[in-house]
């Protein structure tokens, strides 16, 4: 568990930099349900483009359909054909510890991607390669904070917030950066109250229009992804209210659409690219011996209105 | 007469047959397009595929009998994750955490126990209303999966006991726990099926209610003891996985009634009951785990496994239509 800055930040940029061995590797991916959402489907995309530019990997891409017991199965598999090492994206945080402890066992380096597993299973994994949603979660409560600031309402606005599904570590993480960010930055700030949106935009428009009908006077939504958010801001746009500032995370092509509409102020940019391509870097940087820290975040900048020209749009 | 034994034979030796064709040719295409130089058929792989088939297989079994009644059980995933639930949730009960490790036989007992119970549940209205278990189990399939949800929310239950996991991750004579406990409910179905007079009036009933009442049949009492017993075998199935796995999702088991329903069909079971076997429902559930196993050795993604499945169904019915009937429900327009 050392912590190294500097390999850390040197993974995020260059992809193809240190794999520099001959030796072709072979490494198997067991993803979380690709094709539930478009997030998934691109990183599965990204990675298999990601692999075959690098003529010294072999990759055997399976997809465990959101089924625990077949990405176990998965696992045993990938274990059986002696793969010199196993991405996971886990189903369940927790039942696949028993799996991951067998990889190991097997000598077989297990990295973990996008969302970490339990940390009862932390001695089993080599190394965890995704985003830092803590981080992501503060980002979002600085660029809500930076955007009251310009307008002069730092010291008398009122936030709600609407959370990702509960139970999911993501939603946890983001809502924890968040609240704990906020009164750092903006101490005067009040965040009136926090509902689960479930990652659904439908859900999180009825959520807003109960805090409109609640709360007469909202400044701010911050919403765990930019999906949710999007429906926070029909809601809002429906029931004629404005000057609210959104903030997201995640950041959708919906969410860019309505920020370039100048409806939606900023985001987290997290591209589902960087992702699948980090936990490819991971993996052979760990099989090539190179330290790193074991949480191996990839950078997920923030976006706004004022930046999003540097930006191109999501493709989900 | 001899064609009729014909005919079985080529019923129940079709699976198998079809076994032997996915393992020819997933060997073969395995050495073009798969990536891992180790054969497919090679002998650990084998007995790895026997223990990935343990958690549909063993309900799948359970499912031939209630089949060969005519009946059908759709609510054997939820039951699936609720025994699941109380397996791992009974665990952290206070009074169950000072036993130690004499908790795990306990918790072992509730959570077959929660099977036994909510099959009965649904035996019994089956028998007392006289509605189809269609319609019975797809009302407790939701009712039972509400449960799941009321029980935790959308959260996962988990409970790691790493005793548990060294007991199910283990291997005596080679074969994994999840096997023993396959072939173990095999044996003891086939046993059941073909040898009691209990597995007799099974059939006798999926063959011809009226004529089976007639004969002195008491049809409700064995429904409910069928659907007890499938549901302790869910149950079953549910102790076996998650004693490896420690963590429930609530929707874990759904889609589990149609893969164990997809094996009993692909095993000949006729659909309209009266017929089946115990030992083909098994050749089903192997060909399944098969397919997904070998399609992901080629690198196959997960659609194209669901869609060969798919269509190998439909084909096997057209089969079984073709020897049972001669197409003689052919539609004439």
């Amino acid at each position: 568990m050392k912590m190294n800055m500097k390999v850390a930040l040197a993974c995020t940029t260059a992809m193809l930099g240190t794999a520099a061995a001959a030796q072709t590797v072979t490494i198997g991916i067991t993803q979380n349900n690709v094709g539930v959402d478009s997030y998934q489907t691109t990183y599965e995309r990204a990675f298999i483009a990601a692999a075959e530019a690098n003529p010294d990997v072999n990759a055997v891409v399976l997809d465990a359909g959101g089924d625990v017991a077949r990405q176990i199965a998965q696992m045993e598999d990938l274990i059986q054909q002696e793969v010199d090492a196993i991405i996971i994206w886990p189903t369940n945080g927790e039942a696949v510890i028993p799996a991951v402890r067998k990889a190991h066992q097997a000598g077989i380096p297990v990295i973990v991607t996008n969302s970490n597993i339990a940390e009862q299973g932390f001695d089993f994994v080599a190394s965890f390669s995704g985003p830092d949603n803590i981080t992501q979660g503060s980002r979002s409560a600085e660029i809500m904070c930076d955007k009251f600031k310009d307008m002069g309402i730092e010291n008398e606005a009122r936030v709600v917030q609407i959370s990702g599904q509960p139970g999911y570590t993501t939603a946890i993480e983001r809502q924890k950066g968040f609240d704990d960010r906020l009164p750092e930055v903006c101490p005067n700030v009040t965040l009136v109250e926090t509902q689960p949106g479930d990652w659904n935009r439908e859900k999180s428009q009825q959520v807003m229009e109960a805090f409109l009908v609640k709360y007469d006077d909202i400044d701010g939504v911050y919403s765990g992804d930019d999906n949710m958010g999007v429906g926070a801001l029909n809601a809002a746009k429906a029931a004629g209210r404005e000057g609210i500032i959104f903030v997201g995370a995640t950041n959708f092509a919906v969410g860019y659409d309505a920020m370039a509409a100048g409806e939606y102020w900023g985001s987290i940019y997290q591209s589902p690219v960087d992702d699948a391509e980090a936990a490819l870097k991971t993996a052979i940087d760990t099989l090539n011996g190179v330290e790193l820290p074991f949480l191996n975040y990839f950078d997920t900048p923030k976006i706004t209105q004022d930046n999003m020209g540097e930006f191109t749009k999501p493709v989900f | 007469m001899s064609t009729q034994n014909r005919k079985d034979i080529i019923k129940q030796g079709g699976i198998w047959a079809f076994i032997a064709v996915e393992l020819a040719f997933f060997s073969i295409a395995g050495n073009y397009l798969s990536v891992s130089e180790k054969a497919f058929m090679d002998f650990d792989n084998m007995l790895l595929l026997l223990k990935q088939s343990a958690p549909i297989g063993i309900i799948a079994l359970g499912m031939t009998i209630i089949m060969i009644n005519g009946n059908i059980d759709l609510s054997v995933g939820a039951i699936f994750a609720l025994s699941a639930i109380m397996l791992l949730d009974s665990m952290t009960w206070p009074f169950m955490q000072a036993l130690g490790d004499w908790a795990i036989p306990l918790a072992w007992g509730f959570a077959l126990l929660t099977g036994v119970v909510l099959g009965a549940i649904n035996g019994l209205i089956v028998w007392k209303t006289g509605v189809d278990a269609f319609i019975v189990t797809l009302g407790s399939m939701l009712g039972f999966r509400g449960l799941v949800f009321m029980y935790n929310g959308e959260q996962p239950t988990s409970h790691l006991n790493w005793t548990l996991v060294d007991f199910a991750e283990a291997q005596f004579l080679g074969l994994h726990t999840a096997t023993w406990f396959l072939l173990g409910t095999a044996l003891i179905l086939w046993i059941l099926m073909t040898r009691t007079v209990h597995g007799r009036n099974a059939h006798a009933i999926g063959n011809n209610r009226d004529a089976a009442v007639n004969a002195g049949i008491r049809v409700g009492p064995h429904f409910m003891w069928n659907f007890m017993l499938i549901g302790f075998l869910a149950a079953l199935s549910a102790v076996v996985f998650y004693s490896e796995s420690g963590s429930v999702n609530p929707n874990d088991g759904m889609l589990y009634e149609l893969w164990a329903i997809t094996a009993v069909v692909l095993g000949g079971t006729k659909l309209a009951g009266g017929y089946g076997s115990i030992i083909s429902t098994l050749g089903g559930v192997i060909a399944i785990q098969l397919l997904r196993k070998g399609l992901g050795h080629i690198g196959a993604d997960t659609q194209t496994v669901n869609l060969v499945i798919g269509l190998i169904l439909i084909a096997v019915l057209f089969l079984d239509r073709q020897l049972n009937r001669k197409g003689q429900e052919e539609l004439k327009i």
